[in-house]
């Protein structure tokens, strides 16, 4: 069998830490290969060493069975090696073949740019790959699915034999991924190959031929997708095994924790997101709040935080109105918030964990006294977390968040939010972009919650992670409330229906 | 690598291109240097003179890492330090007072003046979002014009039309007994300032909540945000201390190394704090180091010149070789790593 | 974001390189044994004021001095530019030569004067020349002390001033005259009034017609501010003035440049320079300039003239001596190529006159314009 490339035994070590120890990955020809791997596994420095950006302390890379050093990305890309980045590289206001030809623009009379004859290429290979791209659509007027191919371009117009994908459905819509799957075999189908670096099982099912899983920086094995199920590649790559389904006892709800009337809420560009919306939570229930991405659970959320401002209606906490309030006061009145972006809102990356799980507390006692730090009290509240959330770092407490994994750094917000013992728990989007057995966790350590009596209140675009978690649902459209559910009397169809705006007794029958 | 290696690295790269250049035109680097050094620490006056000049570079370094700790890019320190020595003059020009009281004012008045300075910028970046690398600098200029003016209008010197008359001695930091211990150097109190203001601000940075949230919100504004912390507010009283410090440098330089106000003159300290800054990896301790250092150069460059036949013209490129050196130490940190994939390829290749 | 900061970075340092490029190599090697046989250990040491060694003013004036000095006595010689304008840069500096053993120090400038006011004191064996000022506490109104081991040199500007309004009536005869000045300070005031007073005394007595209008007597404030120099001597050639007598340093550039640009367009237009001889400053094609004349100071003689005397035993210790036309202290640059001989001939007479006592110029403002 010929293989196009070959990694075999790669070894990468950084100051602390062996990122890979002996991994092998062989890939064949028009095949789809998946690189499956929990976060901090090694895949991305696996796959930046075959890009060139870093060097293997060990091991040996072939590409159509001849061995080669690649030293830079230049070199990879010379060996036709090409790489979809999960966070897009192109200029905005350029259009789409100007940016695939920058760098290796064709010239005229050695001065003139020869825009013509290259969109004409990036036509016909948007053709060839059923792409379906405007070569003169400006990036800044076209979705993220539509940019993605463009990269995807950029790589083929470059001639690239070997594509690797990295996280490739991160940034996609339903629709989008299914679109971007029939692209992926129609690039094989032309002779192409690829590596798709991901964590969703799910996919990997969906369009990959073979998948190499990988687990702490080893390779735990490479197998048949085919043959393999969804739990026996997840079991390989978190090392037991792993249940899909929450386990959950019936909710006891008590009184009313949060109660939201008719609230109206402005978006930053002045618009209602939120349209006099209406909502009770209970002690001891998880209500989990379901909508298409942008239909205002950014603002709901916002607003009853207290970082946008309530345009009309109320929020109250405990029967106290919350209006007018400051972030810090509502904090401190019971509120703990797992924000949807934990690197812009959640964390300072640039903290160390220690830092930053005080991060509302830090003026309280027994972390500071008379506007001094108490680094003791710090460093133990610190400990604490990390031993009960299990969160893993190089050197523990004194380690930059930064250099943590997003599975890490998820579960030291989730700790730091949890230990301050809310009322309410708000939780955006909590297991975002983080492998299964983080998921897994989260959504035990969430339940966990709920059964002490908390209220809980649940935002996430996962359809299946809203109906696993809440005890009700409401759905959200067009920062309106279209119904409130039962999870026990519900079904995704009628969730699906209730997103797109239908109201539930509209909802055509089946 | 570790920081403070990668600033002795860029000092030493420094010297060495200094070498380079007096070399190249016909000169004797070891003499060059032994001069030059002897020339800022040979005998007390001397070691007195480079502390002295030293102290204004300490202070405005201090207010230009402060504000980069914070994350805001404090450009304006020369305005800052202008215009708070120019506050601190006009008190000591105007008030009469005990001297312990009128310094004490003075001290009060230069910081001041310094923060207020920046709290312009500071408030036009909390409330606008108006980038405050463009408005410290022009505030550079508000300073230097509203001196220019100010100055002659109302405290012209006797004869001197370009300079304010001369503080009265109580209104000075000068102290005769601080001059006889350095044999009649020029340093005076401004140092001890200085040192003051290295602790206080490492204190502040490292141990208290204020210096939690300045920092926090310099990483971070969005997290500062979520977590509660008067983003604005913090942004406003980073610019505040920050340009409190360049205004205390103002002190030290027109109420102590010099006795009266110039004016159309822009203090190279503002600028030259940048690169203390740089060098001190914005750590007080190290921004003092870096100054001292700064020092050194600046008051050993004109003995250099005595004893050697470098021209003076060369001497200032030199100086501002190493400084440029030293305040691109991040480069230091790219070179490094590729020695060390150079070297790693190569081992690969010998095996 | 990190790039951001690089940028800034960059940025920045671009500034303080800006902040710091007023230096700019020194075209000819500064110091240096000047012979085979320096006399005794003489060594004379100056100090550079704000500017640098080539500005063709008080720098450069003092420094040729000493140089021709040199070519006369073979002495070792050397200059330091401070590193700021305080009076703690300047006692630097003298400190750097009275320690490397230059013990006869030319300071050029009234910013020197509390410099040496100390230095007197604490070098007594050293000596100290000091130009256009003299030694004080810098306490208001506080006498000047002028110590053994020092000499302070003032100079007639009023005097120089007389003889290039003189110069200027009789080459323009009939038209209008303007004064661009730097800061209003002493040495730049008696130019003015000496410039003048030698206007109207052609005007009176060798039948030229002159005028000065009030408008055109201005002092700009600065003496580096070139863009306002142009601005200004635009704005009075515009209102018909004809030739403008600009004693102002970098604003004085200024001027000449205006005036180059418009003699270039066709106009009949000239700038009167000042200290030195700036013909050269004022060439716009071949070797044709736009400086019609220079009131200048000697400079270089007064320097030249102090090492003299050191070296003949005679240094005038303790005095403040001023340089007038009596001694050749003042005066029109030895070539004026753009005055006819006839013109040189009656100015010649007219120095000889306040040389002899019959013309006496007011160092006073009097009833003169500014």
């Amino acid at each position: 069998m010929d293989y196009v490339v070959e990694m075999v035994g790669i070894r990468k070590e950084f100051p602390g830490i062996v990122a890979n120890d002996d991994i092998t990955i062989r890939l064949k020809k028009g095949e789809i290969h998946a690189l499956l791997g929990e976060n901090g596994a090694g895949k991305s420095t696996l796959m930046s060493i075959l890009f060139g950006m870093y060097q293997p302390d060990r091991g040996v890379i072939k590409v159509h069975g001849k061995e080669v050093r690649i030293t830079n990305p230049n070199v990879a890309n010379k060996l036709g090696i090409g790489m979809v980045h999960q966070h897009f590289k192109l200029v905005e206001p350029f259009t789409v073949t100007e940016n695939i030809i920058l760098g290796s623009e064709t010239r005229k009379f050695y001065f003139g740019l020869d825009v013509k004859s290259a969109a004409k290429r990036v036509e016909e290979l948007s053709k060839q790959y059923g792409l379906n791209v405007d070569p003169y659509a400006k990036i800044e007027d076209i979705s993220v699915g539509m940019q993605q191919r463009v990269e995807i371009l950029k790589m083929l117009y470059r001639d690239a034999e070997v594509l690797i994908f990295d996280e490739p459905t991160a940034v996609l819509t339903p629709q989008e991924i299914e679109d971007l799957q029939g692209i992926m075999r129609n690039l094989v189908n032309e002779g192409k190959s690829i590596i798709l670096i991901t964590h969703k099982l799910k996919e990997i099912k969906a369009v990959a031929n073979r998948c190499t899983v990988i687990r702490r920086g080893k390779t735990i094995g490479t197998v048949e997708v085919a043959d393999t199920s969804r739990e026996a590649m997840a079991e390989m790559m978190v090392g037991r095994s792993v249940s899909f389904k929450v386990d959950k006892q019936e909710g006891r709800p008590g009184n009313a924790v949060l109660e939201i009337q008719s609230l109206t809420v402005k978006n930053s560009k002045k618009v209602d997101a939120v349209k006099s919306f209406s909502l009770n939570l209970h002690a001891g229930e998880i209500v989990g709040i379901a909508g298409v991405d942008g239909n205002g659970q950014s603002e709901l959320v916002e607003a009853i935080t207290g970082l946008l401002p309530i345009e009309s209606g109320t929020v109250s906490l405990n029967g106290k109105a919350l209006n007018g309030l400051s972030v810090r006061q509502r904090n401190e009145s019971g509120i703990s918030h797992i924000p949807e972006d934990r690197q812009k809102r959640g964390l300072v990356l640039d903290y160390t964990i220690e830092e930053n799980l005080i991060l509302e507390v830090y003026n309280r006692p027994p972390y500071s006294k008379n506007g001094l730090l108490k680094p003791e009290a710090i460093r133990k509240h610190a400990e604490h977390i990390i031993q009960s959330f299990d969160v893993r770092s190089g050197t523990g407490g004194r380690s930059i968040v930064r250099s943590m994994s997003g599975g890490n750094q998820q579960k030291a917000i989730i700790g730091r939010e949890v230990e301050r013992d809310p009322d309410l728990l708000i939780a955006v989007q909590p297991t975002r972009g983080l492998d299964v057995g983080s998921i897994e966790y989260i959504h035990r350590r969430l339940i966990e919650q709920r059964d002490k009596g908390k209220a809980v209140l649940l935002i996430s675009l996962e359809l299946d992670e809203v109906l696993n978690l809440s005890d009700r649902i409401a759905v959200i459209n067009n920062g309106e409330l279209v119904g409130i559910v039962n999870t026990s009397e519900t079904n995704e169809r009628e969730l699906g229906l209730m997103m797109a705006g239908y109201q539930k007794e509209e909802a055509p029958h089946e | 690598m570790n920081n403070s290696v990668k600033s002795l690295v860029a000092v030493l790269f420094g010297l060495i291109a200094g070498a380079l250049l007096m070399a190249l035109t016909g000169h004797d680097p070891v003499e060059g240097y032994k001069y030059l050094i002897q020339g800022g620490l040979k005998n007390p006056e001397r070691i007195g003179n480079t502390l002295a000049t030293a102290t204004p570079l300490i202070l405005t370094g201090l207010s230009v890492a402060f504000a980069f700790r914070t994350g805001l890019f404090n450009i304006g320190a020369a305005g800052q330090m202008l215009f708070g020595g120019f506050c601190a003059t006009a008190v000591g020009l105007s008030l009469e007072l005990p001297r312990a009281l009128l310094l004490l004012v003075m001290v009060l008045a230069g910081f001041i003046g310094g923060a207020l300075w920046a709290v312009v910028p500071g408030f036009l970046k909390a409330k606008y979002n108006v980038h405050e690398v463009v408005s410290t600098i022009m505030m550079n200029w508000t300073a230097y014009w509203t001196v220019y003016y100010v100055i002659p209008a109302y405290f012209k010197g006797t004869s001197l039309e370009t300079e304010s008359r001369q503080l009265p001695a109580d209104a000075m930091l000068h102290q005769q007994w601080l001059s006889d211990m350095f044999q009649g150097s020029y340093i005076n109190f401004g140092f001890f300032i200085a040192v003051i203001a290295v602790l206080v601000v490492a204190f502040l940075i490292n141990k208290t909540t204020l210096g939690y949230e300045l920092k926090a919100v310099g990483f971070n504004r969005h997290a500062s945000e979520y977590a509660g912390i008067a983003v604005k507010r913090s942004i406003v009283l980073s610019m505040f201390i920050s340009g409190g410090l360049a205004g205390l440098a103002g002190v030290a330089q027109y109420a102590g190394n010099a006795s009266s106000l110039q004016i159309g003159v822009m203090p190279s300290q503002g600028f030259d704090g940048i690169a203390v800054a740089l060098l001190g990896i914005n750590a007080p301790v190290g921004v003092f180091v870096s100054a001292l250092f700064f020092g050194i150069l600046y008051s050993g460059r004109g003995f250099m010149n005595a004893m050697t036949e470098i021209p003076p013209e060369i001497a200032d490129s030199i100086i501002a070789i190493i400084i440029y050196f030293a305040a691109t130490s991040i480069l230091i940190e790219r070179l490094y790593h590729k020695l060390k994939l150079r070297r790693a390829a190569n081992k690969k290749q010998g095996e | 974001m990190k790039k951001g900061v690089l940028s800034l970075i960059s940025l920045a340092l671009s500034v303080t390189m800006l902040a710091g490029c007023g230096s700019k190599p020194a075209s000819e090697p500064s110091g240096g044994a000047g012979g085979e046989t320096p006399k005794a250990n003489f060594m004379v040491g100056m100090v550079t004021d704000a500017g640098t060694i080539d500005d063709k003013s008080f720098n450069q004036g003092t420094y040729e001095g000493i140089k021709k000095a040199n070519e006369d006595f073979k002495m070792k010689y050397k200059y330091l530019k401070p590193a700021g304008q305080t009076e703690a840069d300047y006692s630097k500096e003298i400190t750097n030569l009275y320690d490397a053993g230059y013990k006869f120090i030319v300071t050029p400038g009234f910013k020197f004067e509390t410099a040496v006011f100390k230095a007197q004191d604490k070098y007594t064996d050293a000596k100290f020349v000091i130009i256009d000022g003299t030694p004080n506490s810098g306490e208001p109104d506080a006498p000047p002390v002028v110590k053994e081991n020092t000499v302070s040199i003032y100079f007639a500007e009023q005097e120089s001033g007389f003889l290039a309004g003189v110069a200027t009536a009789l080459h323009v005869k009939d038209g209008q005259a303007g004064f661009i000045g730097g800061l209003e300070i002493p040495p730049v005031q008696k130019f003015n009034w000496g410039f003048q007073q030698g206007v109207a005394y052609a005007n009176e007595n060798l039948g030229t017609k002159l005028v000065i209008n009030k408008e055109n007597v201005v002092y700009q404030g600065s003496f580096d501010d070139v863009a306002a120099g142009s601005q200004l001597a635009a704005q009075m050639y515009d209102r018909g003035v004809n030739v403008i007598f600009a004693a102002a340093g970098g604003v004085g550039v200024g001027a000449i440049n205006e005036a180059k640009t418009r003699v270039q367009n066709g106009s009949d237009v000239w700038v009167v320079g000042v200290d030195v001889d700036q013909y050269q400053d004022g060439v716009y094609e071949g070797d044709k300039s736009v400086i019609l004349t220079s009131a200048v100071k000697k400079i270089d003689h007064a320097a030249y003239d102090m090492i003299k005397a050191e070296m003949e035993g005679k240094f005038p210790g303790g005095q403040t001596l001023t340089l007038d036309a009596t001694n050749d202290g003042i005066g029109l640059p030895e070539n004026n190529p753009n005055l006819s001989d006839d013109v040189l001939k009656q100015v010649d007479e007219v120095f000889n006159k306040i040389k002899g006592g019959e013309i006496k110029v007011s160092a006073e403002q009097g009833d003169l314009i500014k």
